[in-house]
């Protein structure tokens, strides 16, 4: 970062009016916010009365808050089926599409349709297709004999939930994925092909190395993401008193802060949550880190 | 922005495979909003009759939605709203962008990184102090808490932004300043107007996120309908209306399709705009 | 009070209906309350009577849904700014109670002898507190069964009677569930009921099989005793073994309300739901709560008014909460068929009695009260119910086996409880 020009002496007033918005934003949105919420996370509070300092009582409360551990669980669940899936299935589209065949800029319309649409409306159609006794997926199952699925039920809604998810990611990373392939030089094809490598010695050896940083990128989008899902969960998995069958971190801070006023707990869970982000993304960072060394 | 050239070691793939494979990756893709239309059409009686095609093709329940519930006015907020947020980040984050990607200034990286990692930040712990503050300025029940915070820059718009400057040669700055241009010329009448392409990019993803935004709109406008967004209009429809699945579908098909005719007409943009910002 | 957790649309939401227009004179009291925007037309209705005998002061009605109700009322309380009267659920009243943001009424009751008088007692019971009254009731619901004439007809099953028993019960509910359009997946359910809240249907089970749900002073959730153990199997073998009542997903496809959609033959609701039922395509009907081992037993709960300490026109608040407690107010409300009034003399008048908006025994609801327990209240109910619904949900959607959600919802409940007491 060291291209650029000089600000003049009057223009430095300028610079600063530039950056001022953003400036402001950092201090007020993302890290007021975080001092703001640690401070908050050792109170209780409703609101109404004068906040009580309570320490880390929070914090312990949390770990035998049953509904927290059972959020945290399902969030770590769903995390860890989705960043995979999400890069997998975006990757193989991407690298299907990255070929000479008809109808390429189709494809990549129609897959990147669920990318567009709204989570909260389209939440509601998948409920539709969910649906068990009428729902168009168990009524195709019926078809062939299989017996209908409670898919949204006790055993299943998880993974429901991670299938929608996945359904409306892939055409973001495929997007992503895409741009990273054509970036990738042909003459490194060319001489894989010349030392004999078949399709899928070129494809680890010379495709997802190449790929590296917009996987690496893509992993960290899709963590931030899977750990911050509410949309579709919360309309597929809305039950009758404001809980939520598959209850995330996400819906439980909403639950807690909004719902029943009780801010600390709310506020240690959003904490919790932010630690959680930012060790995944450490230990991304280390991965890629490794991976470069020996390439 | 997609070419693709023929060469020697592609062909060996079997392409019919791969064309099958993306025809059925796209019914999966695609199969849920056209059961969505074809529901849409039904009759409210024929709902779990027949297949895709509708026995009787109907436009009722596209009518019944607007007598039900003021999607209209539902519609216009989040237009309203929508439209400046977008404004307020192309705004902000062009302004924040320039500066990182060409003034000179002490901690200019560091400070880049800082606002890279506020990426990691989830909206649900800006969420509760956000909600304080607005409640003490008594914003709380109006739109503003809605669009303000697009006001004030964001690292993914300026992350994006940014990546589009720095591809505009730098030798343009240096020699408009030469002649004597102020930074505040070369933002306005060059780099700007150079970057529309990732300007209109931006906009849409800008545009979509503050459509689609669920979560914020609960928090501050729960039920008020004459205030509120589509997507808590739309849940609130799910309580009222399960259950009727051909006016569900018709309320979703009809929050859905603004944004995709947009996606349509400016597709080129946006995916554009995506790969932008997957490159490091 | 889920039962009236009526998402309201269209308009639903703040349906802020003003009266004449303002002078400058006037003072301006604000009313909030939860419900239907139809709910908000009638209290409009009595705004504007209360207004023309005091022309000095002008009411705001604001109607919103149960959820952003609640919402709204704690942001304005907090940011100092609430309404001046605004609606409370009994169960609730503790909690905000026991904060300090409400007026102490007492000295207003005072002043006023006699105005007690007329009021059923047990709706008055849940707002005394030893310092007076905070609240006053403004109507109560008591709990009867509803069926669908139609579907009894059609099964050849005899109606619901006052010597039914659970047994009684169970046994016609299994025998109206049905596929009645033979595509394999049953569509008719005997009964349904919403199975969260101790209101509706689970707090009526446990008591009439000699069970209870909390004892306050020693912070004990009871609902895991062997007697209310015998209850909730009897809801879960119900519900788990005879499938005599949809299961939540099955349930989404249709509505919200089984009884309403017209696929449960029988449901259990108060008062409120009569609105609701009355366009119904279906004949219904109503008839006591069935028996259990220890007799017949329902809830009731009453809704109330309270006052915000920090109204600035506590008197005219006042003014407005008397009118609407006294003969006429509540006649108003009583002729709309969503709760029954607190006031003897009215409830058992024509005005409740011959209400036009369903043809049913409108006096059932009133001779509930004598089997009737009051829904328990206390400080931390909110939390204590979510806790205790949110284990009893993975009882009903299979997820735990009904004693272990039973053990998990006292263990929840009694946390929640230790939580609230000081």
């Amino acid at each position: 970062m060291n291209f650029g020009l000089r600000p003049l002496g009057g223009e430095k007033l300028w610079v600063l009016l530039l950056l001022g918005p953003t400036l402001l934003g950092l201090v007020l949105g993302a890290f007021g916010s975080i001092f703001a919420t640690l401070g908050l996370s050792f109170f209780r509070w409703d609101l109404l009365t004068t906040p009580e300092w309570v320490g880390f009582d929070n914090y312990l409360g949390l770990a035998g808050d049953r509904m927290f551990l059972r959020s945290l669980s399902n969030t770590l669940i769903f995390s860890l089926l989705y960043v995979p899936l999400t890069i997998v299935c975006a990757m193989a589209v991407a690298l299907l599409l990255n070929r000479r065949i008809h109808g390429v800029g189709l494809f990549r319309t129609l897959y990147f349709l669920p990318v567009i649409s709204s989570p909260t409306a389209v939440g509601l159609l998948w409920t539709w297709i969910f649906a068990q006794d009428h729902g168009v997926l168990n009524a195709m199952l019926g078809g062939i004999g299989i017996p209908p699925v409670r898919w949204l039920g006790p055993n299943m809604a998880l993974y429901s939930v991670v299938v929608v998810n996945v359904w409306g990611a892939i055409g973001e990373g495929m997007i992503i994925f895409l741009a990273g392939l054509q970036a990738i030089p042909r003459e490194q094809y060319e001489a894989a092909h010349i030392d004999g490598a078949n399709a899928i010695q070129r494809l680890f050896y010379v495709t997802l190395p190449a790929m590296a940083p917009s996987l690496f990128f893509q992993a960290v989008l899709s963590t931030i993401h899977a750990f911050q899902a509410f949309d579709y969960i919360y309309i597929l998995t809305r039950v009758g008193n404001g809980n939520s069958s598959v209850p995330t971190l996400v819906f439980s801070i909403y639950r807690n802060g909004f719902r029943f006023f009780r801010m600390g707990d709310a506020t240690a869970q959003a904490i919790v949550l932010t630690a959680i982000i930012f060790l995944f993304t450490l230990v991304y960072f280390r991965i890629q880190r490794r991976w470069e060394v020996p390439a | 922005m997609i070419r693709i050239e023929p060469a020697p070691w592609e062909s060996r793939w079997p392409d019919r495979l791969a064309m099958l494979v993306l025809l059925l990756g796209a019914i999966a893709m695609v199969g849920p909003f056209i059961w969505m239309l074809s529901t849409s059409l039904k009759l409210p009686e024929d709902q779990y009759a027949g297949g895709l095609i509708p026995p009787t093709l109907s436009f009722e329940n596209y009518s019944k939605i607007f007598e039900i519930m003021p999607f209209q006015t539902l519609l216009w907020n989040s237009i309203k709203i929508a439209l400046i947020s977008t404004f307020g980040q192309l705004l902000t984050c062009s302004m924040a962008a320039f500066v990182f990607a060409i003034v000179k200034f002490p901690g200019r990286h560091a400070l880049f990184v800082l606002l890279l990692v506020t990426l990691m930040v989830p909206q649900q712990i800006t969420a509760i102090p956000q909600f304080i503050l607005f409640k003490w300025l008594g914003l709380y029940g109006t739109q503003a808490p809605l669009y303000l915070p697009s006001f004030l820059g964001g690292a993914f718009g300026v992350f994006l932004m940014r990546q589009y400057f720095l591809t505009i040669p730098i030798e343009l700055a240096e020699a408009a300043r030469i002649d004597g241009a102020s930074l505040m010329t070369i933002y306005w009448k060059i780099y700007l107007p150079l970057a529309k392409p990732a300007l209109a990019a931006f906009a849409i993803f800008a545009f979509l996120f503050s459509w689609n935004d669920l979560f914020t709109a609960l928090i501050y406008l729960p039920s008020d309908l004459d205030k509120t967004t589509l997507p808590v209009g739309l849940a609130l429809f799910q309580v009222q209306f399960a259950g009727k699945w051909t006016i569900m579908m018709a309320a979703v098909l009809v929050s859905v399709a603004p944004i995709m005719v947009a996606f349509f007409i400016a597709q080129k943009h946006f995916i554009e705009g995506v790969a932008l910002s997957g490159l490091k | 009070m889920r039962g009236k957790t009526r998402i309201s649309l269209a308009a639903l939401a703040a349906v802020t209906l003003l009266g004449a227009a303002a002078a400058q004179a006037e003072t301006e009291i604000t009313y909030q309350l939860w419900g239907s925007p139809q709910e908000g037309e009638v209290w409009q209705k009595v705004a504007q009577e209360f207004e023309a005998q005091h022309p000095d002061i002008k009411v705001k009605v604001e109607v919103n849904d149960w959820d952003s109700y609640w919402e709204k009322i704690r942001v304005l309380m907090a940011g100092g700014t609430p309404p001046d009267v605004f609606a409370m659920d009994a169960p609730l009243y503790p909690d905000w109670q026991s904060r300090g943001v409400l007026l102490n009424l007492q000295p207003y009751i005072d002043a006023e002898p006699g105005l007690l008088d007329d009021i059923y007692p047990i709706t008055l019971e849940a707002y005394k507190t030893k310092d007076g009254y905070f609240g006053l009731p403004r109507d109560f619901q008591t709990i009867v069964l509803y069926y669908n004439k139609d579907m009894f007809d059609a099964a050849g099953v005899a109606y619901p009677n006052d010597s039914w028993t659970y047994d009684d019960f169970r046994k016609a509910a299994k025998a109206l569930t049905k596929d009645t359009n033979g595509d394999g997946s049953i569509d008719q359910w005997g009964f349904w009921a919403e199975v969260v809240d101790p209101e509706p249907y689970w707090g009526a089970v446990v008591w009439s099989f000699g069970g209870d749900i909390v004892d306050i002073p020693h912070g004990k959730t009871l609902i895991g005793s062997d007697k209310a153990m015998q209850a909730w199997h009897f809801i879960a073998d119900m519900w788990l073994e005879d499938k005599s009542m949809p299961t939540q997903e099955q349930l989404q496809q249709y509505g919200t309300d089984g009884f309403q959609a017209g696929i449960a033959a029988m449901g259990v609701s108060g008062h409120w739901s009569v609105p609701d039922y009355a366009p119904a395509k279906f004949k219904w009907a109503v008839a006591p709560v069935p028996k259990g081992p220890a007799g017949r037993v329902t809830g009731v709960n009453s809704a109330g008014f309270v006052i915000a300490k920090a109204s600035k026109h506590p008197k005219e608040a006042w003014a407005f909460v008397k009118f609407a407690f006294g003969p006429t107010g509540q006649a108003e409300l009583a002729k709309i068929g969503l709760a029954v009034p607190i006031r003897k003399s009215v409830a058992e008048s024509p005005a409740y009695l011959e209400q036009t908006s369903a043809p049913i025994d409108h006096k059932l609801f009133i001779d509930a009260l004598q089997y009737a327990h009051p829904k328990p209240v206390f400080r931390g109910y909110e939390e204590w119910s979510a806790a205790v619904g949110d284990a009893l949900n993975s009882a009903w959607t299979g997820a735990l086996g009904v004693d272990d959600a039973i053990a998990e919802a006292v263990q929840n409940g009694d946390e929640a409880l230790a939580k609230n007491r000081q």
